[in-house]
């Protein structure tokens, strides 16, 4: 009987168990069959085993040519409260807003004095405090602590402040080549220039990522890569040269602005590109006061404002003549004084008569009537299609954000008329940017090859350096065309005695004179864009360069007042860039 | 019978005797188990520090970085061309002139190139095969190889 009792005792202590390991596997079987509830308790465990964390990799740098920064981060802190840990919230907000700059008593003594909850554990003060800043916080922090220790819980307390370090964006050059860096706004977006062209490039992708905090994990931790960094074509030094050059030439002047711009003919690169107005770039927040809005001036005018560049725009027509045949050097155009083209009559920049002129004649005395009848002679489709090939109405691709296209009418388009052959020949009734007119008047100076104009060099990424490969993007005038009218314009420059001829240097180069048309009226103001383009040495090209100035002042005359601004930054030019002069030059060259 | 008793009863171990055997067995897979344990905690536990190790050395390798891009930035604006130009000046230097300027030819002179930051992306060189053929070819490319071999030796064993 004593058996049997210890018998049903021992089965039923063995079917109890054995249920409830039966239990435990079929709730197994269930959770593992149960992708929902699988994928909950995984939540469940990665919540306990893994802090969400955004990793923000540091944004790419910009360097110029010789390896300067010109754009770079900087280390600046979060400050915040840890609400639960907040003792004395007065003490923090006057400890705070004494220290950290542009960050009030009130602000922080609010924020501070939140209750915490479950929904509220920290509060920011600021995300952008410097070094120094945290430094004197520390060094409070720390002579508290000492207080502390002599007199106790009446000490004043800091407790629950907290700081986090991250980057910004810093540039070392503060206002120098603004116009083609652009800049970063706190949230990490690139504004104009290579900073917004090149945005995702540089930042990188931020990634909220699930960080374990278990040890033995530790290799599941995400690498995120940082931004891609870029060389610039820019010369610094030359940057900085250019930029002095076309302030003075804005002050002495009276302009309402200057642009300039100076690029390797041969390889499309841009050397500099000066504008005014420029910022700080470490205080972009005062855009606004620069740039008032409404006031339409663009960031970078190089590539973001199109005008009517005058007769700077003659080359153009003269290459197109030249090379379709229209005309030779040699070609004579009697001027009378005014021509006729669609029912407009078209006079000279002096209302003068010039009488018999070759054609290196109408380019030295400018002659709008002579560059009309070469016009009539290439026929309006031969025309057209040339200044299409030299770019014309198209953007240049230059690798900054906000450049425009211009205006190129023609033939067919509802607002062409007959008459914008003559007008357009010398550069009025069409649109251009600065940096338009530097590609086109480039492939007269390189033997007829037009090079896409660029900025950017090379893009350093995953460690990995690559240049951007020079592009050809036309070739709109034959060779010996472009020789030739290279010959005719350094001619008329040097019959000309011209402000912009540098002593040692032979160049080539042709003035500009736009007046301004009103919307309306026409033209009827006696304001005007003064240009000049001009490049050398003539026998081997080294640089173009570039120069409007707006609305000057002093003197209308693109050869009175932007001639001498081409002749000083090419003064400056051949010193950085190491170009001896011409005699030089050959004599070293033939002791080979 | 009883005889056959007596001697199964003689040869049975005493009860004392198997319990010891019983607890000796008990004790000896608790030591067995408490030294797999041991030597997984010390691993675990190794390991554990080294992957502390490793999260420390991560927040500090961030912190290098930080700094690193701090300095550099810094370093950048002492370098600065207004600031190198403002310290030229304060020394007595001045901007050179064009007609102070000597060109002179310099046998072996190598002209100053664009910087370079970073090694050139290079093409990837796909490397020759590291297994032997032995490894990858069917029994028959095999047999068929070592039969053509042979058949090569013959032939140059022959006078």
């Amino acid at each position: 009987m004593k058996d049997l009792d210890q018998y049903w005792r021992y089965s039923f202590v063995g079917a109890l168990l054995c249920a409830a390991a039966i239990g435990i596997v079929l709730r197994i079987m269930s959770i593992q069959a149960d992708p929902q509830r699988l994928k909950q308790l995984e939540a469940e465990i990665e919540q306990v085993t893994k802090v969400q964390k955004t990793i923000v990799p540091a944004r790419g740098q910009i360097y110029d040519r010789w390896g300067n920064l010109l754009a770079g981060n900087k280390k600046v802190y979060e400050i915040g409260v840890e609400l639960q840990d907040v003792e004395d919230p007065q003490f923090i907000a006057h400890a705070v807003s004494m220290i950290v700059p542009n960050i009030k008593y009130e602000y922080v003594f609010s924020m501070a004095s939140l209750k915490p909850s479950p929904s509220a554990v920290y509060a920011t003060l600021t995300r952008f405090a410097p070094q120094e800043a945290v430094d004197k916080l520390e060094l409070l922090k720390k002579q508290l602590k000492e207080d502390y220790v002599a007199n106790g819980k009446d000490a004043p307390s800091l407790r629950g402040l907290v700081y986090y370090p991250h980057l910004e964006r810093y540039y070392p050059e503060k206002a120098l080549a603004s116009n083609i860096l652009g800049f970063v706004s706190r949230d990490n977006q690139g504004y104009f220039g290579v900073e917004e062209r090149f945005n995702e490039l540089l930042s990188g992708k931020a990634r909220t990522v699930l960080v374990p905090t278990d040890p033995n994990r530790v290799e599941e931790m995400p690498e995120v890569p940082n931004g891609a960094s870029l060389v610039l074509t820019i010369e610094r030094e030359v940057q900085l040269a250019m930029e002095e050059i076309i302030d003075d030439a804005v002050a002495e002047t009276g302009s309402a602005s200057g642009t300039l711009v100076v690029m390797n003919p041969k390889t499309g690169e841009i050397i500099a590109m000066a504008t005014t107005p420029r910022i700080d770039l470490n205080e972009y927040w005062r855009l606004e006061e620069v740039f008032p809005p409404g006031s339409n001036i663009p960031f970078n005018r190089a590539v973001g404002q199109a005008y009517e560049p005058g007769s700077v725009f003659k080359p153009l027509t003269m290459a197109i003549a030249l090379d379709t045949g229209a005309v030779t050097p040699d070609t004579v155009f009697v001027d009378t004084g005014s021509i006729e083209v669609g029912g407009i009559f078209i006079v000279n920049w002096n209302r003068g008569a010039w009488g018999p002129q070759d054609m290196t004649g109408c380019l030295q005395h400018s002659l709008n009537v002579c560059l009309a009848w070469v016009a009539t002679q290439i026929g309006p489709n031969n025309f057209y299609r040339g200044l299409q090939a030299f770019g014309l109405g198209h953007l240049t691709g230059v690798d900054l954000a906000g450049e425009v296209a211009g205006r190129l009418k023609a033939p067919g388009d509802n607002d062409w008329f007959a008459s914008d052959l003559g007008t357009n020949s010398f550069g009025q009734g069409i649109a251009v940017t600065p940096v338009q007119m530097a590609a086109a008047i480039s492939a007269i100076a390189n033997n007829g090859v037009m090079m896409a104009p660029k900025i950017v060099r090379s893009v350093i990424n995953d460690g990995y350096q690559h240049d951007i490969e020079q592009r050809v993007i036309g070739m709109p005038i034959k060779p010996e065309t472009a020789r030739t009218l290279s010959e005719m314009l350094a001619r008329s420059l040097e019959k000309e005695s011209s402000d912009a001829l540098v002593p040692g240097y032979r160049v080539a180069g042709k003035t500009g004179t736009a007046e301004i048309p009103i919307p309306g009226q026409g033209y009827t103001s006696n304001q005007t864009n003064a240009s000049f383009v001009g490049w050398g040495p003539v026998d081997d090209p080294q640089f173009l360069v570039y120069v409007w100035l707006e609305k000057p002042s002093t003197s209308p005359w693109g050869s009175v007042v932007a001639a001498p601004v081409f002749r000083r930054a090419v003064e400056k030019l051949v010193i950085y860039l190491n170009l001896p002069p011409d005699d030089v030059r050959r004599r070293l060259a033939s002791s080979n | 019978m009883e005889q056959l008793e007596y001697l199964a009863k003689s040869y049975t171990q005493a009860p004392w005797r198997r319990q010891l055997q019983l607890i000796g067995l008990f004790s000896l897979f608790l030591v067995l188990a408490a030294l797999v344990a041991g030597i997984y905690l010390n691993v675990s536990a190794k390991t554990a520090i080294i992957g502390r190790d490793i999260q420390a050395k991560q927040r500090m390798l961030e912190s290098l970085d930080r700094d690193i891009e701090d300095r550099t930035a810094r370093l950048a604006s002492i370098l600065s061309v207004a600031e190198m130009e403002g310290r030229a000046r304060k020394l007595g230097f001045e901007q050179v002139q064009p007609e102070q300027i000597v060109y002179l030819k310099l046998p072996g002179y190598i002209e100053r190139s664009s910087v370079i930051l970073a090694p050139y992306a290079q093409k990837t060189v796909v490397s020759a095969p590291m297994i032997p053929a032995e490894y990858t070819e069917s029994l028959f490319t095999w047999l068929r190889r070592q039969a053509s071999f042979t058949m090569l030796r013959l032939s140059e064993a022959k006078p």
